[in-house]
């Protein structure tokens, strides 16, 4: 594995529908559940603290199929304690209330952390990755949700050659700047439809070189599939773009690429949002009053000094030249430049049906619309 | 009542990229955008034909471009950060008469106005300050006034055809009128509290026209200051005003496309027009050559419209 910072959703990973009264509160009662079951413990003095757990370590984890649960072998059952019978078991124990503490928070403010984001929280007392790998997969596993629904995402997996990816099923890839809209799209209701179909991945903000490899793979192995991206209206987002598209900005500006690297381009993706001409389609209720004018500008922000200065910049790449491949990025960089806004994702929230509703209608013409889904275990070997 | 234009010619693709800036002569409508290069189609001929091209005049785009209304001057800003003096010869050729950089750091002008005389240019700047350069050439084009304001980005400015006054329109709402021969401020006009995208002096410098985000065009006493009139009716964001030659109408362009012809006399709207489905970003009158009035129009379609009144 590679120290990545992303998430990837993949529908082998989906949740279990009928799971679905397991939302975030009920998994935050749990955990907190755990928690009093210590501190009534300290209360009661009774000397040992303990969590129990289910596992499923030493079961292959790698079982390709997690949707039906019934048909998994039993969990093991086994209880941590503390002060326990040695220092081993002490430590698991505070590896654990360290996890279960820094879980809960991610659910709170419903922010998503990776296990890589974990680990490095705490390395003096994780030790290695893999001890916080397997503790938050008991813990999924101890209160019968999937890894995504304690807010930790997945890794990136680091591809090798002779490996092979099924994408069989899928009819579009999303890149999504931000972790939140992310999240927002992988909770909405039209996301437990569309996840046969598609894979979304967000790198929060700029990409590493590991999204960037993984999503090169797949462009490799699959070059028919559409790659999208949704990113904010400003500079940066058009940078992220940018960085996915064509490398690290520096290198395409001057048009250098370091052998080996070709491969990190992904040409053929598309601007999927935000765009100017889908900000004015915000809608704005008729009249000429204040009170509307001003309902249209929330979610439009003002371009800070900042933003202006790399718009700048940006519109001297090669990139964004006059006889450059990507005059609509120039364009749209001048737009901002002329009103000086600037518009998060989150704006096509304010959509009809918000922003999964749009994505459904602008990926909606990719994949031929939900009729096609029904079609589409027979029409799979025309995908390849 | 209402008043009928009829689209006179249409110059498709008169440049790659949207349309930011319109600057009509008595013979020439000088044009300018996302592109490079000014462009220039003389308004003499009845096809518009493109007469000259200024080419790599801003690189990465020109945002502004303004001709004086009775002197063969223009002045053009690029998104670079650079601002451009050009003047034509009686042939109608232009060519560049120099940059301003007395007191100048690139990137600190936005907007650009000239006087009618093409003597005095006036810019805003994302700072709020708004300043006035002596478009002398002898003397290296040196700045002669600096207003200080609260600091909010300065959107628009505009100087009025007798080189009296200059007006700025900021970002947050507020719209200041400068005395050019005190150096100081004349008037804090009563904003319209969201940004401040026009501002357009009428031709006898009475009336100041302002409008912006509030979709409201107001209009001012130059004199005492008072707010005499409000414009209602533009369903978008106004991004451009223009006076036409005898004052009587006011022209407006707006986000959502729409140009609007204002009479000031009975303070209503008497045409509306549709400039394609892309911002109209730039809404200018041609001097008045012929008995009709004609306006042109650019915007997001890469297209300028020239529509003339109807006859009768």
């Amino acid at each position: 594995m590679e120290a990545v910072n992303n998430h990837l959703y993949h529908p082998n990973q989906m949740e279990d529908p009928t799971r679905s009264s397991k939302d975030r509160d009920w998994v935050i009662a749990r955990i907190e559940g755990m928690f009093e079951r210590i501190v009534d413990s300290l209360i009661d003095g009774n000397g040992q603290l303990a969590i129990t757990l289910k596992t499923r370590a030493g079961i292959s984890r790698r079982k390709p199929h997690t949707r039906n649960v019934e048909s998994l072998p039993p969990a093991k059952i086994r209880e941590i304690n503390f002060p326990g019978s040695n220092e081993q078991e002490a430590w698991r124990f505070t590896v654990l209330v360290r996890i279960l503490e820094l879980v809960h928070g991610c659910l709170i403010d419903n922010t998503m952390m990776t296990k890589r984001d974990l680990y490095y929280r705490h390395p003096d007392l994780f030790g290695k990755q893999a001890v916080v790998d397997r503790y938050v997969d008991d813990l999924a596993c101890t209160l019968g949700v999937s890894r995504c629904s304690l807010n930790v995402g997945m890794l990136v997996p680091k591809l090798h050659m002779n490996d092979t990816v099924d994408l069989s099923f899928i009819r579009w890839i999303l890149v999504i700047e931000k972790e939140a809209t992310f999240r927002s799209f992988l909770s909405s209701s039209q996301w437990g439809t569309w996840c046969i179909q598609g894979l979304a991945l967000t790198a929060k903000g700029y990409p590493d070189l590991a999204s960037r490899k993984f999503l090169g793979r797949l462009a490799d192995d699959s070059p028919d599939i559409p790659m999208f991206a949704l990113v904010d209206f400003d500079p940066d987002g058009i940078a992220i773009m940018s960085t996915y598209k064509h490398g690290s900005y520096r290198l395409a500006h001057e048009d250098v690429r370091p052998e080996g690297t070709g491969a990190l381009c992904l040409p053929q993706l598309r601007w999927l949002g935000v765009q100017s001409h889908q900000m004015s389609r915000t809608p704005v209720t008729e009249g000429d009053t204040d009170k509307d004018a001003i309902s249209e500008a929330q979610g439009i922000m003002r371009l800070t000094t900042r933003d202006r200065m790399k718009a700048r910049h940006m519109l001297d790449w090669d990139l964004c030249a006059e006889d450059g491949p990507e005059q609509d990025w120039r364009r749209e960089l001048q737009t901002m430049l002329m009103l000086n806004i600037k518009a998060e994702m989150q704006i096509l929230d304010e959509l009809p049906g918000g922003l999964a509703s749009w994505l459904g209608t602008e990926l909606g013409g990719v994949s031929g619309g939900q009729t096609a889904m029904a079609c589409e275990l027979s029409d799979d070997d025309m995908l390849f | 009542m209402s008043k009928q234009y009829l689209t006179l010619h249409t110059i498709d693709n008169a440049h790659p990229s949207d349309i930011y800036s319109l600057a009509p002569t008595k013979s020439q409508i000088l044009s300018a955008s996302g592109s490079s290069s000014i462009r220039i189609y003389s308004s003499d001929q009845p096809d518009f034909p493109l007469v000259q091209t200024l080419e790599g005049a801003h690189t990465l785009g020109i945002h502004h471009l303004v001709t004086a209304k009775e002197n063969n001057r223009a002045a053009s800003a690029g998104f670079e950060g650079k601002v451009k003096v050009w003047s034509s010869d009686e042939e109608g050729v232009w060519k560049e008469d120099g940059e301003i950089v007395d007191n100048h750091k690139p990137g600190d002008i936005w907007a650009v106005a000239l006087s009618a005389d093409g003597l005095y240019l006036a810019s805003s700047s994302i700072n709020g300050k708004v300043n006035v350069w002596s478009l002398a050439k002898d003397e290296g084009l040196p700045k002669i006034r600096e207003y200080e304001t609260k600091g909010s980005f300065g959107l628009c400015v505009d100087l009025s055809a007798d080189g009296r006054f200059t007006a700025s329109g900021h970002e947050n709402g507020s719209i200041y009128v400068f005395n050019n021969d005190s150096g100081r401020l004349s008037h804090s006009l009563a904003g319209l509290v969201q940004p401040i995208r026009a501002v357009s002096f009428s031709p006898a410098s009475k009336l100041l026209a302002a409008a912006g985000d509030a979709r409201i065009i107001a209009l001012y006493d130059v004199n005492s200051g008072e707010q005499v009139a409000n414009f209602t009716g533009h369903g978008g964001w106004v991004l451009t005003l223009d006076w036409s030659n005898t004052g009587e109408y006011l022209l407006s362009g707006s986000h959502d496309s729409k140009a609007k012809v204002w009479r000031i006399e009975t303070r209503t709207c008497v045409a509306t027009h549709s400039h394609g489905d892309k911002p109209l970003w730039t809404a200018k009158w041609l001097p008045k050559a012929t008995r009709s009035e004609m306006f042109a129009l650019g915007g997001g379609n890469c297209a300028i419209s020239v529509y003339r009144e109807a006859a009768g």
